[in-house]
């Protein structure tokens, strides 16, 4: 009998054991890849945008001061890319189009950040912009030529990209959205669309109740 | 004593530095190989401390429930995509997969593998067969990168690693009703 109870008390100590882990191993069984992790993190956190200068289609330079005072929906990209940048910048093309002209450049600039500096010069940007009809002002295609300054905003805004060796590389794709106070405020499933205009959209109408 | 040592050795060569990083480098080397090795550093190891503690593995592990209880729940954690992604990004996380894997599912493995019956011995290998197929094609058929320290066709490779494994124990399994050990060990007389 007294054995018995033993048994029954290791099991549940060891039940008890593994929903802690489990609980805190997930975030409380809301996050099993560690993607899920990190936009939720990200998005507690707001982590700064990091100061880097920014080299755009028309070879200008400038800073995120740039769009100071407007909200900023960033992708990352590389234009070599074969499958997933097309359809990223397919789809926040399509959330470009539902913005109404008003807002656009005025509130909001909608910024394509390629992490391939190397190859993404001005004129390649050029000819990208030109793909997803991007007018290189309100929707600007722009790298970051010092390395090191490009490391550190992938690092801070939690962009993993692994270079394949055969000129490819592996990265989480999402639609990013940064403050007016050049915070991180979102991060957005850029495979819906129509979730993300919206989401856009009542942070922009609120500025106008204001 | 030489088991003890040959699984503490075990564990202080998969906790090299270099073998870690090796091992870890490769998707399905790091859940399907260093995952392994390090139960099984454990499993070498329990026979000295179950020479050591008799009284508490009679105690608290008789039946063998609790401890088969104990090695489920740490193989289902470290399945979790997360975990993986964890284990390389955070020092923590790391160390506790050297201490978890042979000393909470290692050591009670072997301790209460002897204990079950041979029926709870089934029912745990066709759960963990269930399972394997379902992570299996978890991750071949999930259309994103579960980790994002690996690529996706890592992903993939390792969804089949799991359906290889849970195939192996398929065919365990049949052999296991099928033959009749006794019919050979009668011939042998």
């Amino acid at each position: 009998m007294i054995k018995k109870q033993h048994t029954a008390i290791a099991c549940f100590i060891v039940i008890v054991f593994g929903l802690v882990l489990l609980y805190t191993g997930t975030d409380g069984f809301t996050a099993y890849t560690a993607e899920t992790a990190r936009v939720n993190q990200l998005v507690n956190e707001q982590p700064e945008f990091p100061d880097v200068t920014f080299t755009d289609s028309q070879e200008r330079t400038y800073s995120i001061a740039e769009f100071e005072d407007k909200y900023i929906f960033i992708t990352f990209i590389y234009t070599s890319c074969g499958d997933e940048c097309p359809l990223l910048e397919m789809n926040m093309g399509m959330v470009y189009d539902q913005i109404p002209e008003n807002y656009l450049g005025e509130d909001i600039i909608f910024l394509s950040i390629s992490f391939d500096p190397e190859r993404d010069d001005p004129e390649t940007l050029d000819v990208y912009k030109d793909m997803f009809h991007a007018d290189g002002e309100t929707w600007r295609m722009a790298t970051i030529t010092e390395q090191s300054e490009l490391d550190a905003l992938l690092e801070e805004f939690g962009v993993i990209v692994i270079p394949d060796g055969k000129g490819k590389f592996a990265h989480n794709s999402a639609f990013y959205l940064v403050d007016r106070q050049g915070h991180l405020k979102d991060i957005m499933d850029f495979t819906d669309v129509d979730s993300a205009t919206q989401r856009v959209m009542t942070l922009l109408e609120a500025k106008e109740g204001e | 004593m030489n088991q003890f040592l040959f699984g503490f050795l075990l564990l202080v060569f998969l906790a090299l530095p270099p073998v870690a990083n090796l091992l870890e480098s490769i998707m399905i080397v790091h859940m399907h190989m260093q995952m392994p090795l390090l139960v099984i550093a454990g499993f070498l190891m329990a026979y000295y401390f179950q020479k050591k503690y008799p009284a508490f593995f009679e105690k608290w592990n008789q039946r063998g429930y609790p401890g088969i209880l104990l090695f489920s729940i740490i193989m289902i954690y470290w399945m979790l995509p997360r975990a993986m992604d964890d284990a390389l990004t955070s020092q923590t996380v790391e160390i506790f997969k050297y201490i978890s894997l042979p000393f909470l599912a290692g050591v009670p493995l072997r301790d209460s593998w002897a204990k079950l019956t041979s029926f709870l011995k089934n029912i745990v290998i066709i759960s963990f067969t269930i399972m394997f197929i379902m992570m299996g094609l978890l991750y071949i058929a999930w259309p994103e990168q579960l980790c994002n320290n690996y690529l996706m066709i890592e992903q993939i490779t390792l969804g089949w690693g799991f359906i290889t494994m849970a195939a192996c124990m398929v065919i365990y399994l049949v052999y296991n009703v099928l033959i009749d050990p006794m019919q050979y060990e009668g011939l042998a007389e």
